[in-house]
């Protein structure tokens, strides 16, 4: 196993400088969104768990709190994309404010359906 | 009513000068197996039946005879049946007998063969067989001829929707359990497993300590308070609302929170065009 030694350090490394630069060279307001996204991600992975491990039962229920999750997830994750500073060449055309509307209209409108599956 | 009856009468006279009576000469009937050996062969009387006949599953009966008038000359009646009735049942089949012009009529049952217009048989009651004979000219007949006894028919198929005639058993439904909850314990702890990323979500924003100086800004905290109220007017929807009431009270917030929202984000945009 000589690759696996000599790899193990280096992929550390790897990982290390990764996290390194991604807590020097991203601002808070993404970070923040971040933390929003694994909190999203976090509690749909436990819904979906008990939907598989223990009961569907109420499944509109679940179908409500996992859609949410998700589609949540997506709704941020594009409002992050837009945000970012540096997508700017990517979305010329669409201002940070236009993408936080679009991102608030988004999520009302999910909201809404979302609340009438949770029945 | 005097000329009808006056026109009448020279009729009804006619009808008496024609109704001549009709006779058979020389009836007959022959059964013989399908091997053509005779069995029982019997001149037919119009006074008097002769026993019962009894046909096998392949023989084959014989009826001849000649249609007369009285002179003794052959005639070709309009019409001649014979009937096949069965008293007990009441069932009843009539079978045309074609008669030559000059009156001689031969009629053949084959067993082998029954013609659809039998009325079905037991073998127990026999079939009255009577010949009926009309004319327009003379006076009808109709005569007994004999009594036949046939083989038992099938008993009739029984039609693909006969049983939607009758009275069918009573449905009963069966229902799928009613779906249960998982013990108190488990759910108790998906619950805490679900409420986690709460925590973590807490924690790192707490970490991060993202600053948020112009929330309560006097531009900015309207559009906050609208999506605040959109969200609650939602939670609302869930716990009481009809789905026209909050469509209804939506379309009304959505105007504020336009307006708000409008003039929130433009003085973003002017901060941020200014910093930069």
């Amino acid at each position: 196993m000589a690759p696996s030694k000599t790899s193990q350090p280096t992929q550390s490394n790897a990982v290390l400088s990764l996290w390194k630069a991604y807590n020097e060279n991203t601002s808070t307001r993404l970070k923040s969104v971040d933390a929003f996204l694994v909190f999203l991600m976090l509690s749909g992975i436990a819904q979906f768990l008990y939907c598989i491990l223990v009961t569907n039962y109420p499944f509109n229920a679940f179908l409500a709190g996992f859609a949410s999750c998700v589609g949540q997830f997506v709704l941020t994750a594009s409002l992050r994309a837009q945000v970012n500073p540096q997508n700017r060449s990517e979305f010329k055309e669409v201002s940070p404010e236009r993408a936080f509307a679009d991102f608030a209209l988004g999520s009302i409108v999910l909201h809404f359906f979302v609340y009438n599956f949770l029945g | 009513m005097r000329s009808f009856l006056a026109c009448l009468l020279p009729l009804l006279a006619i009808g008496n000068v024609y109704a001549s009576a009709l006779t058979l000469q020389s009836p007959r009937f022959t059964i013989s197996a399908s091997d053509a050996t005779q069995l029982r062969s019997e001149p037919l009387s119009t006074t008097k039946k002769p026993s019962a006949l009894t046909l096998g599953a392949k023989d084959v009966l014989k009826v001849t005879f000649q249609v007369v008038e009285e002179e003794g000359k052959g005639v070709q009646p309009h019409q001649t049946f014979l009937r096949f009735y069965d008293e007990v049942s009441g069932e009843e089949g009539i079978q045309p007998v074609r008669v030559t012009a000059g009156g001689k009529a031969k009629f053949e049952l084959n067993m082998a063969k029954p013609p659809a217009s039998l009325p079905p048989t037991t073998a127990s009651d026999p079939l009255k067989v009577e010949l009926i004979i009309g004319s327009f000219v003379h006076s009808p007949l109709k005569m007994d001829l004999f009594d036949l006894f046939l083989p038992a028919s099938q008993p009739a198929p029984q039609h693909p929707d006969e049983p939607s005639f009758h009275v069918r058993s009573e449905i009963h439904h069966t229902f799928q359990p009613d779906p249960k909850l998982p013990p108190k314990f488990i759910s108790a702890v998906f619950a805490a497993l679900v409420l986690a990323p709460w925590v973590v979500l807490l924690g790192l924003w707490g970490f991060i300590s993202p600053s948020v100086p112009h929330l309560l800004s006097p531009s900015i905290l309207p559009f906050i308070a609208t999506l605040g109220a959109f969200e609650g007017l939602l939670f609302w929807y869930w716990v009481d609302l009809k789905l026209g009431q909050v469509l209804l009270y939506g379309a009304i917030l959505s105007i504020p929170t336009l307006i708000a929202g409008n003039q929130a984000l433009s003085t973003m945009g002017k901060w941020r065009a200014g910093r930069k």
